[in-house]
């Protein structure tokens, strides 16, 4: 029966709540149907006081075998490296982490506070936040870069803010199962299977993009939230569009444009007033473009692609 | 109804822009705060059209900047079909030929 732990650092508990909500599998079906053992987590642990650090001390120690270590949150490292201003069980939490981590089996970063320091981290940082293994793009994190796990993985980024809920516990039942040796991890660290494709893969405006119809404001049923709204789903690696939010929608589906929180950047422009639902542009060009096309590529295909539109591009259309 | 007062507006739209009337077509609106700003002093006016047309710096002829000709034709509130501008703060039928300064591919 494989150990399951689940600590929070700097963290909303919005990982927590989306954990509790997965579905495929639920968070009973990871106990009931795959036998794991959660030894504690933040809504569910039974243990406290000195129960709790007797069972971290167990931990730390080997007594208690620690098959996965799942971390929510970031690893706050203020004030001036002691990390106090997040105490846990008694000490420093980045303690805790630092000595969890040595006899972990497998270490989940769950979040983007987590994974790359989320939004605690952006600047100017006042937490003096990190995610586990990176710091926004920079590899190294608050472990370094080096670092594996007792089964020679560095740690697993589950990013997200939240994460999909079953993004997190299929990813836990694949290592409480023994198959934690077949995923293959991106450059990020971040499971292929979740990670390849991008925001705007089965998005239902796909179609709006590929006629360069914009939707132009909030709760039209018609129209590409890119090019106007700020929606980063072309450049965002998630299957938020494959793995339906709830079963049933997504972000964009509804109207919503995608934030790009699976990427390390989020949230993106350190949220500069203007910048978050505004698509940026340089001489009316975007920024940022669509993975893998260049600005006279596009340039090209969207004149043509305009002048190509069918009328019916341009009217509701039911997308959500 | 609304395609004969668009047909409406736009020839009074055309009469103007042919006629000289100046519009502040230039500086081009080349970055975020430039957009940011022109945006905001769109969203103040009352609702008149020729104010419109010289904050937003329309001409009748697309502007080249740097190669990239500048028409509603390829502008991304362009609605090919209807011939009007779908930016929240204009909403004007337009001419594919136009221009305007807040142009977004």
């Amino acid at each position: 029966m494989p150990n399951m732990l689940w600590l929070q650092g700097g963290a909303c508990s919005g990982n927590t709540m989306s954990f509790l909500n997965a579905e495929e599998p639920s968070a009973c079906d990871l106990v009931t149907d795959f036998g794991i053992n959660v030894l504690w987590h933040p809504s569910l642990g039974l243990e406290l006081g000195e129960n709790l650090q007797k069972m971290l001390n167990g931990l730390v120690s080997g007594e208690i075998p620690l098959d996965i270590f799942v971390f929510e949150g970031s690893v706050v490292n203020a004030p001036n490296g002691t990390g106090q201003w997040n105490r846990f069980a008694g000490r420093a939490m980045k303690d805790w982490v630092s000595d969890l981590c040595k006899v972990a089996g497998y270490v989940v970063a769950v979040g983007d506070c987590a994974t790359w320091g989320g939004i605690p981290a952006t600047a100017p940082n006042p937490s003096d936040s990190q995610g586990l293994q990176f710091l926004k793009r920079s590899h190294g994190g608050y472990l370094g870069t080096g670092y594996t796990s007792k089964a020679g993985l560095p740690v697993i980024n589950v990013p997200g803010c939240p994460a999909h809920p079953d993004w997190i516990t299929q990813i836990v039942v694949a290592v409480a199962t023994g198959r934690g040796g077949e995923l293959t991890l991106d450059e990020f660290q971040r499971p292929k299977t979740f990670f390849t494709s991008f925001t705007q893969t089965g998005c239902t405006r796909n179609m709006h993009f590929a006629y360069k119809v914009s939707a132009t404001e909030f709760g039209q049923r018609k129209g590409c939230l890119f090019y106007d709204l700020g929606c980063r789903g072309p450049m965002t690696h998630s299957p938020c569009n494959r793995i339906l939010w709830n079963r049933q929608s997504s972000k964009t589906r509804a109207g919503m444009p995608c934030m790009g929180c699976t990427e390390p950047e989020f949230p993106f422009f350190d949220l500069a007033p203007g910048t978050v639902f505004k698509t940026q542009t340089v001489m009316g060009v975007p920024k940022d473009m669509p993975t893998g096309v260049d600005k006279s590529g596009y340039i090209k295909l969207t004149a043509a692609a305009k002048a190509a539109s069918p009328r019916w591009a341009e009217e509701d259309i039911f997308v959500v | 109804m609304r395609e004969n007062n668009d047909k409406d507006t736009r020839e009074t739209i055309a009469t103007l822009l042919v006629s000289g009337f100046p519009t502040e077509a230039f500086p081009r609106a080349d970055s975020h705060e430039m957009i940011l700003d022109i945006v905001a002093r769109l969203h103040a006016l009352p609702d008149d059209l020729a104010q419109k047309l010289t904050v937003a710096g329309f001409t009748p002829e697309p502007v080249d900047i740097d190669g990239l000709s500048q028409s509603c034709e390829t502008c991304m509130y362009y609605l090919v079909h209807q011939r009007f501008c779908e930016l929240p703060e204009l909403l004007l039928p337009v001419e594919p030929e136009w221009s305007c300064r807040l142009w977004r591919i």
